[in-house]
């Protein structure tokens, strides 16, 4: 959902229904009050600033500029949570094999491309029957407005010769 | 899967499921690519990364280190929803409460920067 409305950074939270779903795959069938949950979605806020501040120190006191998932894993250390470190690893090696994945997906996907004049071929080749069949099917409705104009045109010759030997016949009796 | 007294199956954090693919960190909502059936987080990397520069001091961070935070914060909500289970059952309740969590915050030295979290 984007936030254009205006919402200040400082009110950004993890989502509810994500929370849930987490809290629900670890604890299923166990109810959770609606405050308690509101609680565990401002703790994340909290963590996540605490765990970036310290990332943070560690990356300005490090030669790089930017954040990296090392610097995260010290500052996870540090603040009392290495427990945590092991299955971020699996997490960041799982990240490199779905960016691998991509990589040669959407290469394959390339390969597959068919070049632009055979493309161009196709098209025109295409127009081509396109008009034909419309040149066919024109002809074929003009025969058959030709053929129900004769039988129209029979049709009204025939009542026209019938309908004036009736008067005939009424004229020589009166 | 660890079995509590009460009968209640309790998951161990990271034996969670397969998902289909999240291709791309800034967009949660793309198609997943064929043959790829792994969501890597439950959380959105964008509201994180949103999260993360909040704090003006916060210099850039790299997409895994994005990653590497969104993956502790999902552990975190494991190991507190799980202190704070704890602590409904000793008051013999099946319904975690707010007082639970609180509970849990006091009981955890790491969780000392929580308190007075929602006060």
């Amino acid at each position: 959902m984007a936030s254009a409305s205006g919402n200040n950074d400082d009110d950004l939270t993890i989502p509810r229904a994500a929370i849930n779903k987490i809290i629900k795959q670890i604890l299923p069938n166990v109810r959770v009050a609606n405050d308690a949950r509101e609680m565990v979605v401002n703790c994340c806020t909290e963590f996540i600033h605490l765990i970036s501040s310290e990332a943070n120190e560690i990356c300005n006191k490090s030669d790089k500029k930017t954040i990296s998932p090392e610097h995260i894993m010290q500052a996870l250390e540090s603040l009392g949570f290495g427990s945590y470190i092991t299955e971020v690893k699996e997490v960041l090696r799982e990240c490199k094999t779905v960016a691998l994945e991509r990589r040669k997906a959407s290469s394959r996907l390339e390969n597959l491309g068919i070049p632009e004049e055979e493309l161009l071929r196709q098209q025109q080749e295409l127009f081509a029957k396109a008009r034909q069949q419309q040149a066919e099917l024109a002809q074929q409705e003009w025969l058959q407005m030709q053929q129900a104009a004769q039988q129209a045109q029979l049709a009204a010759s025939t009542a026209n010769k019938a309908g004036s030997s009736q008067d005939e016949e009424e004229e020589e009796e009166t | 899967m660890e079995e509590l007294e009460s009968g209640v199956a309790v998951a161990e954090p990271g034996q969670s499921l397969q998902l289909e693919a999240e291709a791309e960190a800034e967009r949660p909502g793309s198609a997943p690519l064929p043959g790829l059936h792994h969501k890597l987080l439950r959380l959105p990397l964008s509201r994180i990364k949103g999260l993360m520069k909040a704090d003006p001091d916060v210099s850039l961070a790299s997409q895994e280190a994005v990653f590497a935070i969104g993956k502790a914060t999902e552990l975190f909500v494991e190991v507190i929803a799980k202190d704070a289970y704890t602590f409904a059952l000793q008051g013999k309740r099946k319904t975690i409460q707010r007082k639970d969590v609180d509970n849990a915050v006091d009981a955890t030295d790491e969780f000392a920067f929580l308190e007075g979290t929602l006060d």
